[in-house]
């Protein structure tokens, strides 16, 4: 190094080969971030199509029950034989929060009970893949108009046993999923869906099929009992469920067997009995 | 230069370093928001601005790492070291949104308090595939807010120099955090390697750099001198050091630097009591020894720092046998005056 060239960090300036060195680095340095910028953007998974229209708040009209979750059944339009179609439409709560409180806020400060009854709320909606949800919140005032007599609601719940099945998929919380979150599954989002489960947002369980399409399916007891609780270790990651499904119209709700609920390893299922006879091998 | 923050106002460098880094986050941020949201139209707000924040921090960690080993490589990268300090705490305030808005985002507005959520969530701590990742993150911020808020020389001083010291070491347990944080978390649901090539690499640029510097030096401590007499040791010859400048010896382990300077040898110690920088490595400014990282001073007959400063290091005895340049690894206590060695005419020659 030449005797005269040294550079101390208090200098104003930095001599000159100090300078025209860095300034060469920083030549180098301004594309690498650029293009770090560039493949990390581009490299990102889709994110899904789920809205969540924050801030607009809607009216919706139907007929409100209790179980095996929260919803409210909206007529929509009529089929070709002239019966009412209806959609579910599950409720939930604000930030991570079930929406029973609300409701149970609700038919206390009436003093009636809700199930059965056309009731209006106003909410926040989400949706995404077919599927509606509401958010009622308490400071959005909810309420907006309750039948005083029961709709005669036989037959309105389309209820239909579907046997006994056993299917593979991930359990999401429908909050994030159908709307709020970007990713709303998933390892990143593990926490966040353990904690709106937790905070009684009613379980869904989230299964793919060979040819890419989704299916929902909300999840309860063998009893019809709340599982938000038994899931926590299960949410956002692979599990296998044996259930009782039964279909509620347009949403398939399943009554978890005890023991029903399993990790689901692809390893395990397709090479165990392959392990299991080399480990044999092996021991012998 | 003990309380030398003092002195050292905002200097017309630090300007170019600090609008340099505000010039390439920008430009980093925008590249990243503008593809995102034109490739990606389904984005929320957060999750681009969580994103983009966590990818340019890592970045500007993997920067400010590689300074250390780049300026024992090369010397011309000092002037990205003096004040690496800005880019630690710029990086800690971009962080910082990434690690607030995670924590608003995903455990706000919930049942219990977010920073018990935080922990409480997912407690799969036996699993990798479960593995709770955004407590690692959590663990890596503490540490960046450590360092952060202790990165003013005020707190060398009162913390002592070993003790910043060690804490400042603790940055490469925060980077095995955050490369954890990664790896057990976003890149155990993205599809495309492209992000986990990125931070391999990183990673073994990092790991290379380090080595390539480390083992240099090692070489050069590993240099054996075998003529001793009399406690000393034959390390060079006078013309091997140039005028006010120094070199350095690695005698038992100890590292001494021997300037040259006003027709006189003098030997001190080389680690700088600001930072360890590498006195041997500076320059006689001023008839003062300069530590060529940040500017500390000390006089070479008895390496204590001009006053008002109180920094003191270790003199050693050398002499002159004609050309030859003999040290005495004994270390005298910091700061005792010791003569020097006269370089006569005939040894100059
Ligand atoms: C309280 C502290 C932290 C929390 C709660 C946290 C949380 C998270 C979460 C939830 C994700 C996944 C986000 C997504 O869906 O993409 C993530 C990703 C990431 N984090 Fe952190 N983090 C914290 C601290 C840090 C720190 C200190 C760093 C590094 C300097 C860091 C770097 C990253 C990176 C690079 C990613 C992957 C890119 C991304 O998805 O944003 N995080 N973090
Ligand atoms: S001045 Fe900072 S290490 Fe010497």
């Amino acid at each position: 190094m030449n005797n005269e060239e040294f550079y101390i960090g208090w200098m104003g300036k930095a001599p000159k080969s100090f300078a025209a060195w860095i300034r060469k680095y920083l030549i180098v340095l301004l594309p690498v971030i650029i293009v770090l910028g560039v493949l990390l953007a581009l490299s990102q998974k889709k994110f899904g199509t789920g809205t969540f229209e924050f801030g607009t708040l809607t009216e919706v009209k139907g007929i409100y029950f209790n179980k095996p979750v929260p919803t409210i059944k909206v007529v929509d339009g009529k089929d070709i034989w002239g019966n009412e179609n209806y959609i579910t439409v599950p409720l939930i709560g604000f930030g991570k929060h079930g929406a029973d409180g609300v409701i149970a806020d609700l038919e206390k400060e009436k003093n009636i009970s809700f199930e059965g009854k056309e009731i209006t709320l106003k909410g926040t909606l989400l949706y995404n893949d077919g599927k509606l949800l509401m958010q009622v919140d308490a400071n959005d005032k909810p309420l907006v108009n309750v039948s005083g007599a029961n709709i005669n609601s036989v037959g309105l719940q389309k209820i239909k046993e579907l046997g006994i099945i056993d299917v593979k998929g991930e359990i999401v919380d429908p909050k994030c999923f159908f709307g709020v979150m970007k990713p709303g599954e998933g390892k990143p989002h593990k926490d966040c869906a353990i904690r709106c489960i937790l905070g009684g947002m009613p379980p869904v369980l989230k299964v793919t099929d060979e040819k890419g399409n989704q299916n929902y399916y909300l999840i309860v007891g063998a009893n019809g009992e709340k599982m938000n609780e038994a899931v926590q270790d299960y949410v956002a990651t692979p599990v296998e469920i044996n259930a009782r499904a039964v279909a509620y119209g347009d949403w398939v709700v399943l009554y978890v067997h005890p023991n029903g609920l399993q990790h689901y390893s692809y390893i395990r299922e397709h090479f165990s009995t392959s392990i299991a006879s080399c480990m044999a091998a092996c021991i012998k | 230069m003990g309380a030398s923050y003092l002195a050292v106002g905002w200097n017309r460098q630090k300007k170019i370093y600090d609008w340099l880094i505000f010039a390439f986050c920008v430009l980093y941020l925008a590249t990243f928001v503008v593809l995102t949201a034109i490739f990606n139209p389904d984005y929320t707000f957060e999750t681009v601005l969580i994103r983009a924040t966590s990818t340019l921090a890592v970045i500007i960690l993997h920067v400010t790492l590689s300074i250390g080993p780049l300026t024992r490589i090369n010397k011309k990268f000092l002037p990205l070291l003096y004040n690496r300090r800005h880019l630690g705490v710029s990086m800690f305030c971009i962080i910082l949104v990434h690690g607030s808005f995670s924590i608003l985002q995903f455990h706000s507005l919930g049942n219990v308090n977010p920073f018990v959520s935080l922990f409480t969530s997912n407690t799969h701590f036996g699993s990798l595939a479960d593995f709770p990742f955004q407590a690692l993150g959590f663990f890596a911020l503490i540490i960046f807010f450590l360092m952060a808020i202790t990165s003013h020389d005020f707190w060398l001083h009162n913390l002592s120099p070993k003790v910043w010291k060690t804490l400042h070491m603790f940055v490469y347990l925060a980077y095995f955090l955050v490369v954890m944080h990664v790896m057990l978390g976003v890149i155990q649901y993205e599809t495309n390697p492209v992000f986990i090539i990125i931070m391999l690499i990183g990673a073994f640029t990092l790991i290379a750099l380090h080595l390539i510097a480390g083992t240099r030096e090692v070489n050069k401590d590993d240099v054996i001198y075998k003529l001793k007499q009399d406690g000393y040791v034959l390390v060079c010859d006078v013309k091997d050091i140039e005028e006010d400048r120094a070199k350095m010896f690695c005698l038992d382990t100890e590292r001494i630097a021997v300037y040259k300077t006003g027709g006189k040898l003098f030997a001190v110690n080389n680690v700088c009591k600001h930072q360890n920088g590498p006195l041997g490595e500076g320059k006689v400014i001023d008839g003062c020894i300069t530590c060529p990282w940040h500017g500390y001073q000390y006089l070479p007959q008895n390496g204590q720092s001009p006053p008002p400063f109180k920094e003191k290091v270790s003199t050693y005895d050398v002499k002159l046998e004609g050309t030859h340049v003999w040290l005495n690894p004994k270390a005298y206590a910091e700061g005792t005056e010791r003569p020097g060695a006269v370089i006569s005419v005939v040894n100059a020659e």
